[in-house]
């Protein structure tokens, strides 16, 4: 691996190189050094298995790319040209004279997600005004709200710059990590703000369809919700399912049921969804996922199947270089999901990539698994679930 | 494509409540309600704007807020924001009435504007971010907003649900009722037919008998109401100012103190919302004239849900036979093509194209061609089940979408069709007779989209009609290959039905 693709006048390129090797720091200088294949680096996007060592991975990096800026996350499943795999390191390198970088960083995100949101995207400010420009942020899977920190640094670079990026993933918080050059955090995010000559374009699409009737939520406190039409929330969206029995009382029976039928929340363009497969509650007869569902909100049970998780793929790549109008894609930044993964199984996520592959017919592209997608184009939203993004560069 | 089953904007107006209750301040409830505006119509900016002052915004790069703009927008002298490096965006305002008067602005990047329906919902929102202030500022008793709060839950789950209108607006005036207080409280809408008189659509408190005599009374004469609906304001009248003789004799003569405010439909006010007191009192405070505010809005919701229903419902079928258009047939055959992969069963289309009916139109005229159009749909539906769909594309062009059936089937319900189609018809005074030609195409799960079917169907139907007329052929392979393009099939038919005319 390493091949990369330069846009026609020279000005910009991306390439993409890969380590399987088991040691940090050798498998974080290996892949950089397969993705350095062009003059003027710019920027290293690091996905890096959770089971590196990210400090030696970081050296590892720098070591290859000394002075380049860096941003990287924790992931527990590359996506790269070869393929699917895990416990690897994937490099993406952005370089030539067509692009400008800063990178931003901010730990301590619980609590002051919004804060952080805003301090990560005064980078934003450091970037001349080119054309074209999108935020790159790559945060704490683990850590709540997460719409906060996209509200922070939409309040800072306001609708004119997009949002991309996803939610760090890992085996277990404590595996979890950020990197911004020599620096490694934990419950952080790092952001990267690109700015370019040239079209940027991205992709959002979701493979899954609403079932039976709308419900209102009629109470619930951040990411849990309690009620749904005045009844327990797990009993009410279990029957609307039609779910087996065990469903109801065993935790891992429902995560499996409910890995392929997220909460639909309805929005003015369509309906988002939300994972709520792994925080259910029993006792309380709760249902609760990672990010904010509103009181008052109408819900829908959904349910999709890994057909519609590979359609979805391929209309999310299609429609990140259809946003390059005329322009020559030369590289893809590709987000799935921690969920979709589930759904896809082994052999899903194989043809997750070359579904992917497809699209790109012959650019480089990178991604992986993460625990929330962030893409911001039209509108205030920004944070999905089960749901893949997809950045283009041209 | 179909009217969704559910109104999102009740459901948006309570969120928002929710939302802004929720903030432990006024300023944060107001910066929370920018947000929360932005977020439900997906708009990329949204402010406040009070006394010339941008108080709050969303969407603007940080130190780069475009301070004029806003105010020009907010007091309509400009309609369109144009944010650097985001372009130009559409723009919608409404009025804010608590103590500080100002507007809320919300600005969507590109050429579509804002509809009827969003402007409606701006409206409602701008009245809960009021009504939301004012409850942080004087209502201190959590169990006084847990009230409120029950009460526009009830109403917005009857839109939401689509309810019937009459259910929905009789939840508004016990709501109203159980908030303020007063003795009886209704609703009066224009009659569409006489605007200058309202009718009394709903209330509770009147003498039931009393309000099936006296339902109707000129708008000059209908009190606090009138005058909410004449100043397109919130009016408050002491005894029976303004008041005639049926509003006297209605409310028994007892009535101390009105409240009323307007209601509208698509903007337009449509009628009048009040409460009213019979024993002596302090009169309404500000935050009783927020609450009726708040639900007069809900009533408006609720109205323009019902026509936007209705105006769905014309849009989506074809005006002179009451069938499916082409469009709503269209996304129902994609909807359906799902179902049936889904469920594991095959379906069929049915293209139908009338034999001579061009004959008939040419020697009777347009009226009776529209006659005999509406016979044939007719004789088409009666032939059909529930879970069936008939379309007219325009012209003597009909399709009809079978859900689960086998070839056989759908074969035997074609013939039964044709055989229905045949039977002479009466059309001004004369008999008339006009045959059909069917095309039938079968989807199996995983086969082809709505596009690919349809075409089929169309070169199936192109064969029936060469192959003698008043009959059905099924799809097979080779028909596609020897059958020219779709845009042309039509002018063909047209061609062909012209030389077996003549001949």
């Amino acid at each position: 691996m390493g091949d990369g693709r330069a846009s026609a006048d020279g000005a910009r390129w991306m390439a993409v190189g890969r380590s399987a090797d088991p040691d940090a720091r050798v498998a974080g200088e290996q892949a950089a050094r397969l993705a350095l294949t062009g003059p003027d680096a710019k920027l290293l996007i690091v996905f890096g298995s959770h089971t590196y060592d990210p400090v030696a991975l970081a050296e590892g990096i720098a070591a290859a790319a000394p002075g380049v800026p860096v941003i990287g996350c924790s992931t527990r499943g590359e996506i790269a040209p070869d393929g699917p795999a895990e416990s690897t390191v994937v490099v993406t390198a952005i370089g030539g004279t067509g692009f400008v970088v800063a990178t931003a960083d901010e730990d301590g995100l619980t609590g002051r997600q919004r804060e952080a949101g805003a301090a990560v995207a005064r980078c934003a400010q450091e970037v001349p005004d080119l054309p074209h420009k999108v935020l790159v942020l790559l945060t704490d899977g683990y850590t709540r709200s997460q719409e906060n920190i996209l509200r922070g640094a939409y309040s800072i670079v306001g609708a004119a710059v997009p949002l991309f990026g996803g939610a760090a993933a890992a085996d277990a918080p404590e595996h979890c990590y950020q990197i911004n050059g020599a620096r490694v955090l934990r419950n952080g995010v790092v952001a990267a703000m690109i700015g370019s000559a040239a079209p940027i374009g991205i992709g959002i699409s979701h493979g899954w369809r609403t079932l039976g009737e709308a419900m209102v939520v009629t109470r619930s406190d951040q990411a849990r919700v309690y009620t749904l039409d005045r009844e327990p929330a797990l009993d009410k969206f279990l029957r609307q399912l039609d779910a087996p029995a065990e469903v109801y009382q065993d935790p891992a029976e429902f995560r499996r049921w409910m890995l392929t039928r997220p909460l639909g929340v309805q929005r003015r363009s369509g309906v988002a969804v939300k994972n709520i497969s792994h925080d259910p509650d029993f006792e309380g007869r709760s249902i609760g996922g990672g990010t904010e569902i509103v009181q008052g909100a109408l819900v829908w049970a959904t349910e999709g199947d890994s057909a519609s998780v590979l359609d979805a793929v391929e209309v999310a790549c299609q429609d990140a270089i259809d946003g390059l109008g005329e322009a020559e894609p030369i590289g893809l930044l590709t987000l799935s999901c921690m969920g979709c993964k589930a759904v896809l199984g082994t052999e899903g996520v194989g043809e997750e990539t070359e579904r992917i592959a497809k699209r790109a017919d012959g650019i480089p592209f990178a991604g992986f698994h993460t625990l929330g997608e962030i893409a911001r184009t039209r509108g205030v939203e920004g944070f999905h679930n089960q749901t893949l993004v997809v950045l283009a560069l041209s | 494509m179909e009217p969704a089953p559910f109104d999102l904007a009740a459901q948006q107006l309570v969120e928002l409540l929710e939302l802004v209750s929720s903030f432990p301040n006024e300023d944060a409830a107001a910066q929370g309600a920018v947000e929360r505006a932005a977020q439900v119509l997906e708009a990329e900016i949204a402010a406040v704007v009070l006394d010339g002052h941008v108080v709050h915004s969303v969407g603007f790069a940080a130190g780069a807020i475009p301070y004029d703009q806003l105010v020009d927008i907010a007091h309509r002298r400009r309609d369109i924001l144009d944010v650097p490096r985001l372009g130009k965006c559409m723009t919608a305002v409404a009025e804010l009435n608590g103590e500080a008067r100002g507007h809320l602005v919300l600005a969507r990047l590109g050429d579509d504007g804002f509809s009827a329906a969003e402007w409606n919902l701006l409206r409602g929102m701008a009245r809960i971010l009021d009504l939301s202030l004012q409850m942080l500022r004087t209502m201190d008793s959590l169990r006084q907003r847990q009230r409120l709060m029950e009460h526009l839950y009830g109403i917005q789950r009857s839109i939401s649900r689509r309810m019937p209108l009459q259910e929905v607006l009789e939840t508004v005036v016990y709501g109203v009722k159980e908030l303020l207080g007063d003795e009886i409280v209704g609703l009066w809408l224009r009659d569409p037919d006489q605007p200058d008189t309202l009718l009394l659509v709903s209330n509770v408190g009147l003498d039931e008998e009393m309000s099936q005599q006296l339902w109707r009374v000129p708008v000059h004469q209908a009190g606090a109401a009138g005058l909410a609906i004449s100043t397109d304001d919130l009016a408050t009248v002491d005894g029976y100012a303004g008041a005639g003789a049926g509003v006297r004799t209605l409310t028994g003569g007892c009535l101390e103190r009105t409240l009323a405010a307007p209601v509208r439909e698509n903007a337009k006010v449509t009628g009048s919302l009040f409460t009213a007191a019979c024993s002596p009192g302090s009169g309404y405070t500000e935050i009783d004239r927020e609450i009726l505010l708040a639900f007069a809005e809900n009533v408006s919701l609720a109205l323009t849900d019902a026509k936007t229903l209705s105006d769905m419902n014309e849009a989506f079928h074809d005006s002179l036979t009451g069938l499916a258009s082409r469009a709503l047939f269209l996304d129902r055959l994609t909807d359906g093509l799902v179902a049936a992969e889904r469920e594991d069963h095959p379906m069929a289309l049915l293209f139908l194209d009338l034999d001579r009916f061009k004959q008939v139109n040419d020697e009777l005229g347009h009226a009776a061609g529209d006659a005999l159009l509406m016979g044939v749909a007719q004789r088409i539906q009666a032939g059909l089940r529930v879970e069936d769909l008939a379309a007219r594309f325009g012209g003597d062009e009909f399709a009809v979408m079978l859900a689960a059936v086998s070839e056989h089937q759908a074969v035997s319900i074609a013939q039964r069709i044709i055989a229905a189609v045949q039977r002479p018809y009466a059309i001004a005074g004369q008999e008339v007779s006009v045959g059909a030609s069917i095309g039938v195409a079968l989807c199996g799960p995983g086969e082809q989209g709505a596009e690919a079917l349809m075409a089929q169907a169309d070169s199936a139907m192109y064969f029936a009609k060469r192959n003698g007329r008043g009959r059905c052929e099924v799809f097979e392979p080779g028909m596609a290959l020897a059958h020219p393009a779709r845009p042309a099939q039509a002018d063909l038919r047209r061609a062909l039905d012209e030389i077996v005319h003549r001949s």
